[in-house]
């Protein structure tokens, strides 16, 4: 066994898929794999020991002595369901060296392989020219071509080139492509699901559960489970009223600019509502502008 | 080591059970630079390895301070006589864990570190002409009795703010536990206006703790006397500055002074003293 990795216990488990996630944006990765190890009350059995990974996030001192140090927890779970066994890994921190990312995703995929996984998918985001009032799509990157006629199959999902103004290119930043990559390597198919969040949101530090539910709900179709996704709803809501709040702040231009991407939520649509990418960055520029004048107009 | 991580020992220096002494470039009141250059001054300390920047520190150029161009360093010095050990270093950008490691490596493959001590300054809302108190962390409680004993505050309480992180110190006292090391961080009240500068007393009240731990016999004059000379000037500024002699004064008497007095106050002192040094 690998030092780095502690076990509680080794389950038994019958081809195993791995799904995974690491904090960014909107936590929505975080959240979409948070909510299905609750719903499924998936058990701990290992971890990834944080030291050589991140660097502590707190110290607790009493009567002058060291207690503890807390690193970022990186836990792995696993779950038998009536369909499949599944396995989940939930990163606690993306390490910023990027070679410790690279030895990172290989343990992940070691413990995983160890333990007979099939194929992976990641959890994450994607920054959309989409309004907060409509559904997230789901992104859908295999890591293999022979997976591209599968994820055209999934509900409200797309793949990248089929996107309004983008090509088949990019770049998925982060552990949660990461991963995938070096499946790819590993001969290990996989899946990266980004659940969009709308493009003046992104760069906030606050949570967009309602792309996480996006996520899950192509996560339960194709692992063949049925989870209540009733919470992860209420989340959203809490969410969105506060975004609502928010938007109504905003000065009556911009808020019209943004009201556009009503209508680009969804690749057949007519192009009449569509704005330009010198419209998204304007819109950018003054919600930025907005807020860091601490949300007054002039 | 991986990632290039490398270090070089010169010579092996001869010690029973030495203890460490480690401090930080760029620390509140430049503690930990100041009081271990006056320590291996003071003891003719010899260096005798080094951990080499690659890896640790990014190298992607070189920071200039006050004209000059400065570089990371990371090295190892030893005292026979008073059975020490000296690492003086600037804090590691990336891999502190892996950079932790070889530090209690390569001291440890010289010989068998018995205690760990760090020096550290605390910014403190308080005046220069206070006393400095120290206070200490401990990971074993046998050195708390010992810290009291040298006047020592050892019941600090503490947990780290949203926001803010632990220090390298504090990491390096929790694997130098992992390694049945005991060790104490020395934390100095630091008067918040001279943190971005030098200060002497409060690198004279932790050393003091040094000498008596280790009987080093130092001699504290220098620091003595640049002591007073910084107390000279800030006085001088007083009497030239209504502004700065008012919040020096309100100090003094426990009365706090706002932010923004705060920064005015630490801004002229920072100016004034940096002039005439």
């Amino acid at each position: 066994m690998n030092e780095v990795i502690k076990y509680y216990q080794e389950p038994k488990l019958n081809k195993p898929d791995l799904v995974a996630a690491w904090p960014g944006i909107g936590s929505i990765g975080i959240i979409a794999l948070n909510s299905l190890r609750e719903l499924l009350e998936a058990e701990a059995f290992a971890e990834i020991e944080p030291w050589r990974f991140s660097y502590p996030h707190a110290l607790s001192i009493k009567d002058g002595e060291l207690q503890s140090l807390q690193f970022p927890e990186s836990k792995f779970y696993f779950k038998k369901t009536a369909t499949r066994d599944l396995l989940l890994f939930i990163g606690g921190e993306q390490p910023t060296d990027v070679m410790k990312g690279y030895e990172m995703a290989n343990l992940v995929l070691e413990v995983a392989l160890n333990l007979g996984c099939q194929r992976v998918y990641t959890a994450a985001a994607a920054v959309a020219p989409i309004h907060h009032s409509v559904r997230p799509r789901v992104w859908a990157v295999p890591n293999r071509r022979d997976l591209l006629a599968e994820v055209r199959s999934y509900h409200n999902t797309v793949l990248m080139g089929d996107i309004e103004g983008r090509s088949s290119q990019g770049t998925i930043t982060g552990l949660n492509g990461l991963l995938l990559g070096v499946a790819r390597e590993r001969g290990l198919p996989g899946i990266c699901l980004l659940g969009e969040i709308p493009v003046y949101i992104a760069q906030f530090p606050v949570p967009y559960p309602k792309a996480s539910k996006s996520i899950l709900e192509v996560l339960a179709a194709n692992l063949g489970l049925t989870i209540n996704l009733s919470k992860l709803d209420e989340q959203a809501q809490e969410v969105e009223q506060n975004i609502e709040r928010l938007y109504h702040l905003i000065p009556e231009e911009i808020r019209q600019r943004i009201d556009q991407l009503k209508h680009v939520s969804n690749i057949n649509e007519e192009k009449s509502g569509t704005i330009t990418e010198e419209d998204e960055k304007r819109i950018m520029q003054q919600v930025e502008e907005f807020f860091k004048k601490g949300g007054k107009q002039d | 080591m991986s990632q290039g991580h490398t270090f070089k020992i010169y010579e092996t220096p001869r010690l029973q059970t030495p203890c460490l002494v480690v401090g930080w470039n760029q620390d509140v009141g430049g503690l930990g630079s100041k009081s271990l250059e006056f320590l291996i001054k003071k003891l003719n300390a010899r260096e005798f390895a080094k951990i080499n920047p690659a890896g640790f520190f990014s190298l992607s150029g070189v920071p200039v301070e006050e004209n000059v161009i400065q570089f990371p360093q990371s090295k190892f010095y030893f005292c026979a006589e008073n059975d020490l050990l000296i690492f003086h270093s600037n804090g590691p950008g990336q891999s502190h864990y892996e950079f932790l490691t070889m530090l209690l490596d390569v001291a440890g493959q010289t010989c068998t570190v018995k205690e760990i001590y760090t020096i550290g300054g605390i910014i403190s809302l308080m005046a220069h002409t206070s006393p400095r108190r120290v206070s200490s962390v401990v990971n074993n409680r046998q050195l708390k009795q010992p810290m009291a004993e040298y006047g020592v505050n050892t019941n600090l309480e503490y947990e780290t703010p949203i926001g803010a992180r632990p220090t390298l110190s504090s990491l390096l006292l929790w694997l130098a536990q992992k390694r049945n090391i005991i060790g104490a961080n020395l934390w100095v009240d630091v008067p918040f206006y001279l943190a971005a500068l030098e200060d002497p007393r409060a690198c004279k009240q932790v050393l003091s703790i040094l000498d008596r731990r280790f009987n080093l016999g130092l001699n504290f004059a220098e620091l003595e006397q640049q002591t007073e000379q910084q107390n000279r000037l800030i006085a001088v500024l007083k009497e030239q500055e209504s502004d700065v002699h008012r919040y020096i004064t309100m100090l003094e008497r426990g009365i706090m002074i706002s932010e923004k007095e705060s920064e005015a106050l630490a801004n002229k002192v920072a100016e004034f003293l940096q002039k005439r040094a």
